[in-house]
C-alpha cells in the first residue's frame, strides 16, 4: 500500500461523507477510524519488519519531488493519532452537537496531521500546517460563542505569522542548500565550510517551531486555544493531547536535521525546564477546570523537551514515551472535564463538588489520568518520568524535576477536590447516562494504567530499544512521589487554597501584539546566541 | 548600488510587516502587515536564486544556456494561494468578531 493513501484516505472519506444522512453516516465513521487504526498497524508492521520506508510521489529522483517518509517514531506517531480519533468518534456519537460539517471537519483534520508526520519535504510541512491552522482555528469557534471567536482569531493570526517565519527561514535555507527535503538538506549541511551562514535560517526556523511547540516565551495563545470555553471537548482533547505534538516532533526532526552543523540542545533543555515551571505556576492559578488542564499542557511540554534535549538515550526515550502518555491522559482529563462541565454548568474548580457522588464512571476515569499525569507509582507518566529523571542523574535537572512533578501534584491536588464533598449544585441538570461516553473514558483512563504496568515491553515492541527500570531506584521514586504528594496536599491546603497570589497571576495574560513583540524577541535572541555560539569564520 | 537587491528588500519588506504586527493596534491593520509579509516572502524566493541572463526550463533548452531554477515559482505559486486563502479566512473572522464586540482594537478584545 502507498503511503499517501493513510493522508488521503480520511480527506475523501470525509467529503464522501457530507453526502449520506446523518443517521447512518455517523456509525460509518466509527468503522471507518477501526480501518484507519488497521491500516496504521499495518504500515507499522511492515516498517517493523522491513525498516523504513520512503515513497517519492511522482516517482521523481531522491530530494527532487515530494517525499513520504514513514520510519518507526512518525509511524508510532501515526498509529496514537489514529488510535486518538477513534475514541473521539466514539466519543462524540451520542452528542448533542455532531453534525456534518464537525465530523467532516476532524476527518480532514486527522489525514492533515498524518501528513505532517509523515512528510519528509519541508515546504509540504508548510501547506500541511497552514491548512490545519485554519480548519482548528474553525472547530476552536465551533459553538459560536464569543470568547470563543476571539480565541480562534488569535490562534490563527499568531500561527500565520509564526508559520511566515518558517517560510521564509526555509526561503533562506533552500539558498544555501538548494533543497527542501529534510534528508536532503542534512546531507548538503555536511558539505558546508562555515556554518555562519545558517544563523539567519535556524533562528527563523526554529523560533515558528518553538511558538508550535509552546516554549517558555511563546506559550501565550495555547491556554486560549486548547482551554477556550465552549468549543466541543473532543477538541480540546485533540489539540492537547495530540496537535501540539506535531509541533515536539516537528522539533525532533529540525534538530536531527541541523546537527551536522548547530547544536542547541544545552539551550533548549534549560527552556524546556523553564517552561515547564513557568507552566505549573501558571497552571495551579487557574480557577477554570479547561485553563488549568491547558497551562499544565504547557508545563508537561517542558518536561518533554527536557527529556529530548538530554544526551542519554534513556532520557529521549522517556521523552517520547511521555509524547504518547501524554496524549491518553490529557484528552481523558479534557473528556472528564468537558462531561463535568455539562453537568455542573460552570468551570470554576472551587464550585465543582460531590462529582464522586453524582458521577462514579467519570471519577474513576478522571482519578486514573491523574494518577497518570502526576507520575504514581506503576502508572504510565511515572515510567517516563523515571526514565526523564534518570537521564538528569546526578545534576541540578534532577531536583528539578521532582520540583517540577511537585507543581503538578499541587496543581492536580487542586483538580481532584472537586470529586470529594457533598456540595448541593443549584441547577441540577440530568446526570449523564450516555454509556458510550463514560466508557470511552474510562478504558482511555485505563490505557494509562496498562501503559505503566507494560512499559517495558511497549516501548520494546513500539520502537525496538530495550529499556530496564532498576527496581531499587524505581522503589525510591515512588517512595519520593509519595513524600511530593504529601507535601503537596499540605500546600494546598495551608497555603494555595487561602493565598491572593493565584489571583494575581491569574491575569497575566499577553494581548496580539505582546506575542508577536515576544515572538520578535525570541528571534532576535536566538540570532544573538547563535552568533556567541558558533565559530567565527 | 549593489545592496539594493530583491533579497534585501525583501528581508526589510518582512521586518515592516513585523513592526506592524508589534505596533498596530487595530485588526485590520494586523491582516495587512501580515499581507506585507506574504509579499516579502514571494519576492525572497523569487530573487533569491536568480541567475541573470538564465533561460526558463521549457520546451528545447540551447546547450550553452545557464537554466532557471523552477522550483521556487512553482513553491511561490501554492503560497500564494495559500496567502489567498489565509487573507479570506481571518478577514471572514475579522467580520464575525467586529459584530460581536463592535471593535477593532486588540485591546479592548482581550478587555
Amino acid at each position: 500500500m502507498n503511503l499517501y493513501w493513510l493522508i488521503l484516505l480520511p480527506i475523501l472519506f470525509g467529503a464522501l461523507y457530507y453526502l449520506l444522512p446523518v443517521r447512518i453516516s455517523k456509525y460509518i465513521s466509527v468503522v471507518f477510524q477501526v480501518i484507519m487504526v488497521a491500516l496504521a498497524f499495518d504500515v507499522f508492521y511492515h516498517v517493523k519488519n522491513y525498516g523504513q520506508l520512503i515513497h517519492n510521489i511522482g516517482n521523481w529522483p531522491d530530494y527532487i519531488g515530494i517525499a513520504l517518509r514513514a520510519d518507526e517514531l512518525a509511524l508510532v506517531m501515526v498509529l496514537l493519532t489514529t488510535v486518538l480519533f477513534l475514541g473521539m468518534g466514539l466519543y462524540q456519537l451520542k452528542s448533542n452537537y455532531i453534525d456534518k460539517l464537525l465530523v467532516f471537519l476532524t476527518l480532514v483534520l486527522e489525514g492533515l496531521i498524518i501528513g505532517i508526520f509523515l512528510s519528509n519535504d519541508l515546504f509540504n510541512i508548510f501547506v500541511l500546517i497552514e491548512v490545519s491552522t485554519v480548519i482548528i482555528s474553525i472547530l476552536i469557534m465551533f459553538k459560536k460563542d464569543s470568547q470563543a471567536i476571539y480565541d480562534g482569531i488569535l490562534y490563527l493570526l499568531i500561527n500565520v505569522v509564526s508559520m511566515l517565519f518558517f517560510l521564509m527561514g526555509l526561503g533562506i535555507l533552500y539558498k544555501t542548500v538548494g533543497v527542501v527535503d529534510f534528508y536532503g538538506v542534512e546531507k548538503g549541511l555536511h558539505n558546508i565550510d562555515n556554518a555562519r551562514v545558517l544563523i539567519l535560517p535556524y533562528a527563523f526556523i526554529i523560533t515558528s517551531i518553538s511558538l508550535k511547540v509552546a516554549l517558555m516565551p511563546l506559550f501565550s495563545w495555547l491556554p486560549k486555544a486548547h482551554g477556550t470555553p465552549s468549543a466541543p471537548s473532543t477538541i480540546s482533547a485533540i489539540l492537547s493531547g495530540l496537535y501540539v505534538k506535531s509541533g515536539v516532533y516537528l522539533f525532533i526532526r529540525v534538530q536531527t536535521m541541523f546537527s551536522p552543523q548547530i547544536d542547541t540542545k544545552e539551550l533548549f533543555y534549560i527552556m524546556g525546564f523553564m517552561t515547564a515551571v513557568i507552566g505549573f505556576i501558571l497552571a495551579m492559578a487557574q480557577k477554570d477546570i479547561k485553563l488549568l488542564l491547558a497551562y499544565s499542557t504547557v508545563s508537561q511540554i517542558g518536561l518533554i523537551m527536557m527529556g529530548i534535549n538530554m544526551n542519554s538515550p534513556q532520557a529521549q526515550m522517556g521523552g517520547i514515551y511521555h509524547i504518547i502518555n501524554h496524549a491518553f491522559f490529557k484528552s481523558t482529563l479534557f473528556l472528564t472535564a468537558g462531561m463535568i462541565i455539562d453537568v455542573y454548568n460552570t468551570r470554576n474548580v472551587y464550585e465543582i463538588r460531590g462529582v464522586w457522588k453524582r458521577m462514579p464512571y467519570v471519577s474513576v476515569a478522571t482519578i486514573l489520568a491523574v494518577l497518570g499525569i502526576v507520575g504514581a507509582p506503576f502508572f504510565n507518566g511515572s515510567i517516563s518520568k523515571y526514565w526523564i529523571a534518570y537521564g538528569a542523574k546526578d545534576s541540578w535537572a534532577e531536583y528539578g524535576i521532582m520540583l517540577v512533578n511537585l507543581g503538578t501534584v499541587i496543581t492536580f491536588v487542586k483538580y481532584t477536590a472537586m470529586l470529594t464533598g457533598f456540595k448541593k449544585v443549584k441547577q441540577a441538570k440530568k446526570e449523564n447516562t450516555d454509556i458510550l461516553q463514560n466508557s470511552v473514558v474510562i478504558i482511555m483512563g485505563g490505557l494509562c494504567f496498562i501503559g505503566g504496568l507494560f512499559s517495558e515491553f511497549i516501548v520494546e515492541y513500539l520502537f525496538g530499544t530495550e529499556l530496564m527500570i532498576d527496581t531499587v531506584s524505581y522503589a525510591l521514586k515512588s517512595m519520593a512521589f509519595i513524600l511530593t504528594l504529601i507535601i503537596g496536599i499540605v500546600i494546598f491546603k495551608f497555603w494555595l487554597k487561602k493565598s491572593s497570589i493565584p489571583s494575581k497571576l491569574n491575569r497575566f495574560e499577553l494581548s496580539f501584539n505582546g506575542i508577536c513583540l515576544v515572538i520578535t524577541l525570541f528571534f532576535v535572541f536566538m540570532v544573538v546566541y547563535l552568533d556567541f555560539q558558533l565559530p567565527k569564520g | 548600488m549593489d545592496y539594493i537587491n530583491g533579497e534585501t528588500i525583501a528581508i526589510v519588506l518582512f521586518f515592516i510587516g513585523v513592526w506592524g504586527l508589534i505596533a498596530r493596534r487595530n485588526v485590520m491593520k494586523t491582516i495587512i502587515s501580515i499581507g506585507i509579509m506574504q509579499t516579502a516572502v514571494i519576492l525572497y524566493y523569487i530573487s533569491g536564486n536568480y541567475i541573470p541572463e538564465s533561460v526558463p526550463p521549457i520546451e528545447e533548452i540551447p546547450v550553452d544556456a545557464v537554466v532557471a531554477d523552477p522550483l521556487p515559482q512553482a513553491l511561490m505559486i501554492t503560497e500564494i494561494v495559500i496567502g489567498a486563502g489565509i487573507t479570506a479566512a481571518s478577514l471572514v473572522m475579522f467580520i464575525h468578531v467586529y459584530h460581536k464586540y463592535g471593535t477593532s482594537n486588540w485591546l479592548k478584545l482581550k478587555k
